[in-house]
């Protein structure tokens, strides 16, 4: 687990950089990003249209929270839940041959395939370094020394 | 401790995006809760020219011969096979196949749209590039190709 302050600094950016752009293009058009929720085949109809109402705030927050260092462990934990709900969902549209656009980035999206599994996982990797960086260190185990 | 902080701030985020989101777009969550949006997300009232067919419909239109059918998956798959008479407009490049098909028929065309099926995206997203370019009587046939070949209905492969 990395521990260094500036390489956790990078990686709270990038995350969260990423999360605000992909989270504002989804809130700038819900009924676009619910109509690529659908494509998914993967949710009830209603619960579509909350998630591409409520979704692209929680990473616009969550993204937010990371730059600012506000909540920044909650937003680190949502991020990481949300990339790994991400590669569980494209995962299984690559497995029932679903093709589709990931739906990522509102109209800029690209296709979901193992590619986009793989930025995913890259991300999920930074988000739990940053979950995970605020834990305090093991205490090192104390040794009897014994005489000669 | 710490897990109770973190699950404090995991809802204070979830909260208030709930109250951004239905804050933001109250309007689409009005319309939705008097029963809008339920067949499909495309927007009526900024798309007046799309609606959504059935299969039982496409085949009406086929025979009738009056639309035009417009096949929106990767030009690979339309060279596949595709419905007869189809118009190839891949939504990966639809720009030069978009302008062709303005510029062959009118405003008043109606176009049959379609994609692998099963709700596909590309169908929709199509229409409403094409609704975008003027067209007003745009169809999407939701089955799209999957539910074409399933009912055995005619197919053709390009040259």
């Amino acid at each position: 687990m990395i521990r260094n302050r500036w390489v956790l600094l990078v990686f709270r950016f990038i995350v969260g950089g990423v999360f605000i752009w992909a989270g504002a293009l989804k809130a700038a058009d819900p009924l676009d990003f619910a109509q690529t929720i659908k494509n998914y085949q993967a949710f009830p109809h209603i619960l579509i249209f909350v998630i591409a109402i409520v979704l692209p705030w929680v990473e616009v927050l969550s993204g937010a929270g990371l730059i600012a260092g506000v909540l920044k462990r909650s937003s680190a934990f949502i991020a990481a839940v949300l990339l790994a709900g991400f590669i569980a969902l494209v995962g299984s549209a690559v497995v029932r041959g679903i093709d589709t656009a990931c739906g990522c980035f509102g109209n800029l999206s690209s296709k979901a395939d193992l590619s986009l599994m793989g930025m995913d996982a890259v991300l999920l990797f930074m988000a739990l370094n940053v979950l995970l960086a605020g834990r305090p260190l093991k205490p090192p185990t104390t040794g009897r020394m014994t005489a000669p | 401790m710490r897990l109770k902080k973190l699950a404090i701030g995991v809802l204070t985020i979830v909260v208030l995006s709930v109250v951004l989101g239905t804050a933001f777009h109250f309007s689409l969550v009005k319309r939705f809760f008097c029963g809008e949006f339920r067949t499909s997300f495309v927007d009526v009232r900024q798309y007046p020219g799309i609606v959504f067919i059935t299969r039982a419909e496409v085949e009406d239109l086929f025979r009738g011969g009056q639309a035009v059918v417009v096949d929106s998956r990767a030009h690979a798959e339309y060279a596949a096979g595709h419905i007869p008479g189809a118009l190839s407009v891949p939504l990966d490049s639809p720009e030069r196949a978009l302008a062709d098909l303005a510029a062959k028929y009118p405003a008043g065309q109606p176009l049959v749209v379609y994609c692998e099926g099963g709700d596909c995206q590309t169908s929709a997203a199509l229409a409403r590039l094409i609704h975008d370019r003027g067209f007003r009587d745009i169809k999407v046939y939701q089955g799209g190709w999957t539910d074409w070949t399933s009912a055995g209905l005619p197919v053709e492969a390009a040259q």
